[in-house]
């Protein structure tokens, strides 16, 4: 018996010190707390042609590779650095030689057309996860809409690596300026968000100011001078019909902007020398007055759900930023630094408020979030102001105009991090940029 | 009314006769006699006399400076005469002789001062009296308006370098703005604290051994006992040392420097850049071995918590850190491998909170 109790003790004993520990044990814990902020390399091959694509499949795949590139967040390996190429669409990616170039993202494609209509389709790769980034897609289209086409891919690769939407698939609207800088003539006109495809909406006979594209880009509402007096006007996108809005004797409206849903125009209204902010009802031309001060208030911005107004006001002595209910009220001022702030806009994600400050003798775009907080100036210049977000919320468009005689004013591009700012290329001075929705 | 000789004689010699009273004293006034000077004088006694010139007498005399010697005439200075030298040594410049002035075939002119009137200057230019209306020179009418002279000079023309379109792509631990940029250009101050001493480390106190129970002896013979009191008995017995602290690593464990590599080496490749602003709230931890060379297999790598963000930025966050561990592990790791059995299992987290824009 006494044989049999110490051979279980030494079998137990054994068998305790053979389990294996690391069964048992934690894993190493390591706390990565800091990285680097870089664009990401990546590369895009011509685009296959499958057939009766002609041109199209090469200019395709630059249009989508200016697009990533332009936004700052993503650096183009050049194709003289290729190692290997695509030669078919289906074909295996070769990992390896994509890793020896650095090029952490790899976007293929083909493109192949037949009688008026073109078909795009892409695949997106992790390279050094060796795995692909969502499934492949193809769009079908006319001849005529490869750049659209383009933009549409270069939106969904964006999406799929940066998990937010994309904006390059969208239209700007903007005041095309010409002539001495004391008689200016100015005219609406419309382009692809990157400067391609410019369109004059209006002639220069009449000054035109602060165009604001509807929710669903089918409308345009602006102002004009026609009268002799600043009054707001509302443009059909696809006849360019033309009829004013809330025109009455003694008054001038200006600033625009839609409600979310469309429904409603909130802008400024000056009568006897006092200027409030009101709304009016498209359909039924109701109006009502939502502020009653002495002080001059413009500028409103109405929140992404529609249930507050961001607008302007000195009603505290210097130019700064509120915030009230849609339906009026008691506002909440929210800008509390030095300087002025003024033409607030609502960020499309909700989050954050663009505006102009003035400070120092500099004209800065800048952005805050919603309560007035964490106040970022992205810009810094002569004149900066007129900011408009981006479908996706993500990048900035302004007027930046230089100092004297030969400071021009020309639209500028700024992603909300601070980086990438750019200028967009324009047919010649242009100012009052606005975003459109995506276009669908 | 007729006047007869004696009253007409009578009239003249009235009027005369008062012409000389009004007029008389200045026609007949007689010349100014000269003042006559007058000096005054006193009388003096002979006493009075005598001692006058007594005292004019002292007055005169000349003042003796009884200190000053008597001037003396110098002596006279020894006659220096040179030393004379043969005028054979001294070789003398020749006498020139005088030029001969050629004279003249024909007599020449003396010259006179001139009497001819000297010619008038020579007309030159000079400003009109009037203005020349020059119809040429109108200014041209500006398209745009010129701005007013300010009284205060310019400034100096700097010229700046073109600016590029685009800001340069660059690689940095934080973003800064065009604004923060200006910013930061202006001189930094030196720091008003300085940081506080670390504190002292807490002195850890030894833990006193637990005082074992004493063994019960055995007694040699016992009853029957099964085989199953043997086992838990038996169980009761076994050193549990091993099993004391599971969690513990089985190996020797990572020192701060080797654990600092590792974070060093995975952080390089941790690329936020192209991530989404919902993303960068997301903190994923992930699961991964690695191969005793360091190499992460990634086929386990895996993730296996998030926070702070939605399951989508979680997948973009996890898809990022999967990156960076294949990018810079790809060559394998920098760990001691002698502590394999510590890092053959790590589970790394990664946390964007301090790279967040604000």
């Amino acid at each position: 018996m006494r044989l049999i109790q110490i051979f279980a003790r030494a079998a137990l004993t054994a068998l305790t010190l053979m389990t294996p520990a690391t069964l048992l044990a934690e894993p190493l814990r390591i706390v990565i707390d800091s990285g680097v902020i870089e664009p990401m390399p990546y590369a895009v091959p011509n685009f296959i042609d499958e057939g009766g694509a002609g041109e199209y499949a090469a200019n395709i795949s630059r249009v989508i590779a200016s697009d990533l590139t332009g936004t700052g967040l993503f650096r183009e390996i050049g194709p003289e650095a290729f190692i290997s190429q695509v030669t078919s669409f289906g074909a295996p990616v070769a990992y390896s030689d994509w890793q020896a170039i650095n090029a952490q993202a790899l976007v293929t494609g083909a493109v192949s057309g037949s009688g008026d209509q073109i078909v795009v389709k892409f695949r997106v790769y992790d390279v050094f996860s060796g795995a692909e980034l969502g499934e492949g897609m193809q769009f079908a289209g006319t001849p005529g809409s490869w750049r659209r086409m383009a933009h549409k891919v270069a939106d969904a690769v964006y999406s799929r690596i940066t998990g937010e939407g994309g904006y390059f698939d969208s239209r700007v609207v903007y005041v095309a300026e010409s002539g001495p800088k004391n008689a200016r003539l100015k005219q609406l006109a419309v382009m692809d968000y990157d400067g391609a495809n410019i369109q004059y909406l209006t002639d220069n006979s009449a000054l035109v100011l602060a165009p604001r594209f509807s929710p669903t880009g089918d409308r345009i509402l602006f102002t004009s001078y026609a009268t002799g007096f600043p009054q707001i006007y509302l443009m059909s996108a696809a006849d360019l019909s033309i009829r004013a809005l809330d025109q009455q004797d003694g008054t001038m409206t200006f600033a625009p902007r839609f409600s979310p849903d469309g429904n409603r125009v909130v802008f400024s209204l000056e009568r006897g020398g006092n200027t409030d902010i009101y709304t009016l009802d498209i359909g039924s031309g109701a109006l009502s007055q939502l502020t009653d001060s002495p002080a001059i208030e413009t500028g409103p911005s109405y929140s992404p759900d529609g249930s507050q107004i961001v607008f302007e006001s000195d009603r505290s002595g210097t130019q700064q930023i509120y915030i009230m209910s849609a339906g009026g009220g008691e506002p909440v001022r929210v800008s509390n630094g030095n300087g002025r702030y003024g033409t607030p806009v609502w960020s499309p994600r909700g989050d954050m408020i663009a505006f102009t400050k003035q400070n120092e003798g500099r004209f800065h775009i800048g952005v805050m979030l919603v309560d007035g907080l964490e106040e970022r100036l992205l810009t810094s210049s002569f004149l900066d102001e007129g900011p408009s977000w981006a479908p996706n919320g993500r990048v900035i468009m302004f007027t930046r105009q230089g100092a004297g005689e030969g400071g021009e004013a020309a639209l500028f591009s700024v992603d909300i991090s601070g980086r990438n700012l750019r200028q967009i290329t324009t047919d010649g001075p242009s100012s009052d940029p606005a975003w459109s929705p995506l276009l669908p | 009314m007729d006047w007869d000789r004696g009253t007409i004689g009578s009239a003249l010699l009235h009027g005369g006769f008062f012409v000389w009273v009004i007029l008389g004293d200045w026609l007949f006034a007689p010349q100014a006699v000269p003042e006559i000077p007058v000096s005054e004088v006193s009388l003096l006694s002979e006493a009075e006399f005598d001692n006058l010139t007594a005292a004019s007498a002292a007055a005169v005399s000349p003042p003796v400076a009884a200190s000053d010697p008597p001037p003396q005439r110098p002596a006279p200075a020894e006659e220096v005469t040179p030393d004379v030298l043969p005028e054979a040594e001294l070789a003398q410049p020749d006498i020139a002789p005088l030029p001969d002035a050629p004279l003249a075939d024909e007599a020449q002119p003396i010259p006179v001062p001139s009497t001819e009137v000297p010619a008038a200057p020579r007309p030159i230019d000079r400003v009109e009296d009037t203005p020349v209306d020059d119809t040429n020179d109108t200014p041209e009418l500006a398209d745009t308006v010129t701005p007013e002279v300010s009284e205060q000079p310019a400034e100096d023309v700097v010229e700046t370098p073109p600016e590029p379109a685009a800001s340069p792509e660059e690689a940095a631990t934080q973003i800064v703005t065009e604004a923060v940029e200006t910013e930061q250009d202006a001189p930094q101050l030196p720091p008003t604290a300085s940081r506080p001493p670390p504190g002292r480390p807490k002195v850890v106190e030894p833990v006193p051994p637990e005082e074992e129970p004493p063994v019960e002896p055995v007694p040699e013979e016992t009853a029957q006992v099964d085989v199953t009191d043997a086992l838990n008995e038996a169980l009761a017995d076994t050193p549990t040392e091993p099993a004391s602290d599971p969690t513990a690593p089985p190996g020797p464990p990572m020192t701060s420097g080797e654990q600092d590599a590792l974070r060093v080496a995975i952080k390089k490749c941790w690329n936020l850049g192209a991530l989404s602003s919902e993303a960068m709230r997301t903190t994923v931890t992930v699961s991964v071995f690695l191969g005793q060379d360091g190499t992460p297999d990634l086929s386990s790598l895996v993730m296996i918590g998030s926070e702070g963000g939605t399951e989508a930025s979680a997948e973009k966050m996890f898809e990022v850190a999967r990156r960076a561990i294949a990018r810079c592990g790809k060559a394998g790791f920098p760990l001691p491998p002698e502590k394999y059995e510590t890092w053959k299992e790590l589970e790394l987290v990664f946390d964007p909170d301090g790279m967040r824009l604000r």
